[in-house]
């Protein structure tokens, strides 16, 4: 049951889409930084099999620019 | 994985996240989620105290959710003053081992098989109501410990004592700190330290009596360091028989052979009297002179007996004594040069200096430790170094609890929460204030920890509770003893939050909550107690000692004597409990005050702790001018004539070397803990022998080359160690013995002090060779 | 009496004799609290020097003045620490000339044991871990060139990460060696330390009570 951090960073002016679309997925959480342009993602998947599926789906979002991971836990 | 786990690991990912943007951005905030806020990184400080040695540092636990997280330094307590050593400030790591025991197992057909632990407490009482009928309640024991919280161990006293009336109960504690208390009563009349912590801001000179403090109460050292690096004329003098990091710190080290400290302080005392530096008007008005019994033997054999016979000696007697105790003869026996001896009697016997002795195990596990205790206080009662701030005859303790729960309780054979068994008032006030009659407390006492293991070698005793502590790691001459508790119709419960050796000897295994999972008090040194609520919960079944002992009892028909509910019942004990000291020599704080301050130390008089007893200026109970010794009927303290007597066991031509054990800085006692705690294995993974470098020479062994270490009761083999952490002189190897994996103590002998029945883990004879 | 007795009665007089003269012997052994086995020579003060000479930090708390221990500078990176050794641990260049004024040569110890701020090339001097050994330049070399001889494919493994506490808050394990380097004040503390592993803390006199070396693998096992 992997569970990740990340800091994201929206493409120019796109905090808020970036937002809205992270938390439209499943296992994910998302929260915004109030006075910077990134945001917190936290991804909690259930086994290895959807967490590499929700990774993939995060490369095709458009307003995302790139990911940096904080934190990486994963049961064995 | 449960789902406070999950939660827990998606909030300390989310901080993780937090913590990183605070760093690429200063002065990012995401008010979404309140309690990550970075300055406190959702983390909530609650104050407990040490789980470890006797120092009893304050440590501010960090909880996050239901997990403890991080550790810092408790400012506000006086003992450590924010500061930790490495085991305290990963102590929480001990929570968390992936081996702790969740369920209770019981063993069926060799295996042990996990049980809902009410029914493992069912058969617990069972097993107790059966031995009892069958070979009478001197059948069943139970054996405890200095890590016990106080309520641990007085449910037990009660249970044991007031309830089945027997007296077998012990403690881990007869193993450790037994000598000092002897040494205590027949000094002072009452136990535990007339000083306290502060003495090491004051004291001129420190003396450590085979007291590796570096290392084993490294927060108390760094205190004395930092005091001497302030006052530059401070002096550390280490008094040992193996150098180490305390004696490399010292601005004196002094290396004297196994035993011989008996000849060394009195030829100190034979200087101080014949340099005519004793304190007159002290010794005149507060001391008298006392003689016991000589040749007193070792305890080596079964039912071994002995009382010591008190007689008045005086003045004359005893300076008479001395005489066979100049430097130069002492010089002969200790290996110590007569001018080191005069050096440090000059030290004591200067007016001008402040004088602070420190000891542990060195003093205590010796089979004349009740003499060797004796002896150094005579050193500070001769020149009046005592009770005053710097002036501190101070006996250090090895584990957390081992003043709270088994001296202040009285977790041993002969003793009550308030006096001995033997004494008919101490009885009286135990049966009112525990609701029994009277006549089940036995004034007789049973039998003390190397007798009780005996008893049920020999199967005289049938029934054993072992909680919090590890005998099949620690009792010396371990064989016999393993032996022995294996044996048919002997019937071993273990509380435990780990598998050790013992585990491996039990039929029962009751899974306990251990430390912050469950509240409670210890009392460390200084007579100061300490209160820690629970802050995080047990894990599986695990249950709290007390609690553990409350449902036995109960299931034994004790349920007046154990009422409590589970809400309250550590603070409807700790009121029960105080009744017993409710008087100035020993008055406890209130439950309220302890949950309130990082300790509080005892006699505790109208709001106000005692730092210095036996001084009317700091201890409301001393009446009078000067000092009042009010353990005594006639309040002087005493100076005890005690000869130099040979080790029970010494190297010969057939075992030529000396054999010392102890601890080191990462491992704790037997390690079940720190072994868990991720950094303290990785830096000290497996015990080792050091040897002298000339003695490996001889044997043409090298750092790290396999050596067996044997005596007449077993062998280990181990790696040496050459200019390692310690380096014992020419003729010595010492073993720390945290190691399940290379039990030590099946090598010691099981000689103790007649007086105290305390063992000595430091001296037997032993060869090495080639492995 | 006859010849044989008298014999006897001598024999008995010799016997009391000797008797007379080991009496005070046997008495004042058997008094003694100095049984044979037991006598020992003096021994004398022992090395100090093992635990990987763990006394020099005892010995440098106390020597060095508070003042000093506190000292602080940021001119000393850890990128620049690291480019003047060939791999973590290796004996650094000197990256400074060695004479004075006059072009006599320099002690190194008069500056590396006790530190302090150099005039001459206006920055904090960084202690020496091993000041008991005296020959420095047969390990510390000047560079006087920057050209390789010939080229090479040298790697090593990158230098002990920081920031390696096992709790939040906890002290960090000791990453490195300790041969040679067992002195934690002359790297850790001061003004003539790397900004980047100073400590914060150098009133704590015993720094191996808290901070302890990290070097298994292999979590505890029982047997």
């Amino acid at each position: 049951m992997p569970v990740f951090s990340y800091l994201a960073y929206p493409v120019q002016g796109a905090k808020e889409e970036l937002f809205n679309d992270l938390s439209a997925l499943d296992y994910c959480e998302a929260m915004q930084a109030e006075n910077k342009e990134v945001l917190i993602l936290v991804t909690d998947t259930p086994d290895e099999k959807t967490e590499k599926a929700l990774q993939k789906q995060l490369k095709t979002l458009k307003s995302l620019q790139s990911l940096g991971m904080t934190f990486g836990h994963t049961d064995q | 994985m449960d789902i406070t786990r999950r939660a827990f690991i998606k909030t300390a990912a989310a901080q993780s996240a937090v913590a990183a943007a605070a760093v690429l951005f200063p002065g990012i905030s995401f008010g979404a989620w309140k309690n990550l806020d970075t300055s406190s990184g959702g983390i909530e400080w609650k104050k407990a105290p040490c789980r470890f040695c006797g120092t009893g540092c304050g440590l501010l636990v960090g909880v996050s959710l239901d997990r403890a997280v991080a550790v810092k330094g408790d400012p506000n307590c006086s003992v450590n003053k924010g500061l930790c050593c490495v085991k305290g400030y990963h102590s929480i790591q001990i929570l968390y081992g992936n081996d702790r025991y969740r369920k209770a197992l019981v063993r069926k057909n060799g295996e042990l098989v996990e049980t809902p632990i009410q029914e493992a407490l069912d058969l617990v009482a069972e097993k107790m109501k059966e031995t009892i009928k069958d070979h009478g309640k001197d059948a069943v024991s139970i054996y405890g410990s200095g890590q016990w919280s106080i309520p641990d161990g007085y449910a037990a006293s009660k249970l044991f004592k007031g309830c089945i009336g027997t007296n077998n109960v012990e403690a881990n504690a007869r193993l450790c700190m037994a000598s000092a208390v002897t040494g205590f009563m027949t000094s002072f009349g009452l136990d535990e330290p007339m000083g306290c912590y502060d003495d090491i801001d004051h004291a001129d000179v420190f003396v450590t009596w085979g007291n590796n403090m570096a290392e084993m109460h490294p927060v108390l050292f760094s205190r004395m360091l930092a005091n001497r690096k302030t006052k530059t004329h401070v002096k550390i003098i280490d008094f040992a028989t193996r150098t180490t990091r305390t004696s490399q710190a010292a601005d004196k080290s002094i290396i004297f052979s196994p035993q011989t400290d008996l000849a060394v302080a009195n030829a100190i005392c034979h200087e101080i009297i014949r340099n005519k530096w004793v304190n007159e008007d002290f010794v005149e008005k507060h001391v008298s002179f006392r003689k016991g019994k000589t040749n007193i033997g070792y305890g080596t054999e079964d039912h071994f007996k002995f009382t010591d016979k008190e007689e008045t000696a005086d003045f004359r007697e005893y300076k008479a004594f001395l005489q066979d105790y100049t430097p130069e003869k002492v010089e002969k026996i200790s290996g110590v040069p007569a001018k080191d001896i005069k050096y440090m009697a000059a030290l004591y016997g200067d007016p001008d200096k402040k004088v602070t002795s420190f000891w542990c195990m060195g003093m205590n596990q010796h089979t004349r430790g009740t003499w060797i205790n004796n002896l150094v206080y005579n050193i500070h009662l001769l020149v009046g170094k005592i009770s005053t701030p710097g002036n501190s005859p101070f006996s250090l303790t090895g584990q957390p609890s081992a003043c709270g729960t088994v001296r202040e309780v009285g977790t041993l054979t002969h003793k009550l929460p308030h006096g001995v068994v033997a004494n008919e008032t101490a009885r009286k006030l135990a049966a009112e204030i525990w609701q029994v009659p009277v006549e089940n407390i036995d004034p007789k006492p049973s039998y003390h920890t190397v007798e009780m293991f005996r008893a049920l070698d020999r199967g005289d005793i049938r029934f054993m509770w072992i909680q919090v502590t590890n005998p099949m790691v620690t009792m010396p001459n371990l064989k016999r003893y393993r032996k022995g508790a294996q044996k048919q119709g002997r019937f071993i419960v273990l509380s435990e939050i780990y598998p050790t050796p013992t585990s491996d000897i039990a039929d029962v295994i009751l899974p306990s909550a251990l430390w912050v999972e469950r509240e409670g008090f210890f009392g460390n040194s200084e007579r100061r107690t300490q209160h820690n609520e629970q802050m995080v919960p047990p894990p599986g079944d695990a249950m709290c000692n007390t609690w553990q002992l409350i449902e036995v009892a109960r299931r034994l028909g004790y349920e007046k004597q154990f009422p409590w509910i589970r809400e309250a019942y550590i603070e409807d004990i700790w009121n029960e409990y105080i009744q017993f000291h409710d008087n100035p020599k020993h008055r406890m704080a209130s439950y309220k005050e302890l949950k309130a301050r990082s300790g509080v130390q005892w006699p505790f008089v109208d709001g106000m702790e005692t730092k210095w007893r036996f001084n009317p200026e700091y201890d409301p109970a001393a009446k009078g001018d000067g000092f009042d010794f009010y353990g005594k009927p006639d309040h002087k303290a005493r100076i005890w004539i005690r000869p130099y007597e040979p080790a029970a066991e010494f190297p010969d031509n057939e075992y030529p070397l000396w054999l010392n054990t102890g601890r080191i800085l990462e491992h704790w006692h037997t390690g079940s803990m720190t072994r868990r705690v991720p950094i303290l294995h990785k830096s000290a993974p497996a015990s080792y022998v050091e040897i002298n470098p000339d003695d490996a020479g001889a044997l043409g062994v090298t750092n790290g080359s396999r050596v067996k270490v044997s005596s007449r009761r077993g062998s280990v083999v181990m790696t040496a160690s050459i200019n390692g952490r310690g380096l014992p002189p020419k003729g010595m190897v010492f073993v720390p013995f945290f190691d399940e994996n290379h039990l030590i103590n099946e090598v010691t002998l099981d000689a103790f002090c007649p007086i105290s029945k305390q063992p000595d883990y430091k001296k037997c004879a032993v060869r090495l060779e080639r492995a | 009496m006859g010849e044989s007795d008298r014999k006897l009665g001598k024999l008995f007089l010799v016997f009391a004799a000797i008797c007379i003269i080991a009496l005070p012997f046997i008495v004042f052994s058997a008094i003694s609290y100095e049984p044979d086995e037991m006598k020992v020579t003096v021994i004398a003060p022992q090395s100090r020097a093992f635990d990987e000479n763990g006394d020099a930090v005892f010995q440098d708390y106390d020597r060095i003045a508070k003042e000093y221990l506190q000292g602080t500078s940021t001119e000393r990176t850890l990128s620049e620490y690291y480019l003047r050794r060939e791999y973590a641990g290796s004996p650094p260049y000197i990256p400074h000339k060695l004479e004075d004024e006059s072009e006599t040569e320099i002690d190194c110890l008069t500056c590396h044991a006790k530190g302090g701020w150099t005039e001459e090339l206006e920055r904090n001097t960084p202690l020496t871990p091993h000041p008991e050994h005296a020959s420095c330049e047969q390990c510390h070399v000047k560079m006087t060139t920057e050209a390789l001889f010939a080229a090479n494919d040298w790697l090593s493994l990158p230098p002990p990460r920081l920031g390696r506490s096992y709790l939040p808050g906890a002290p960090s394990p000791i990453p490195h060696d300790l041969q040679m380097r067992g002195d934690c004040i002359a790297c850790h503390v001061g003004p003539g330390t790397v900004t980047a592993i100073r400590v914060e803390h150098p009133s704590r006199g015993n720094c191996r009570q808290c901070h302890v070396p990290d070097l298994f693998d292999e979590p505890f096992k029982r047997k």
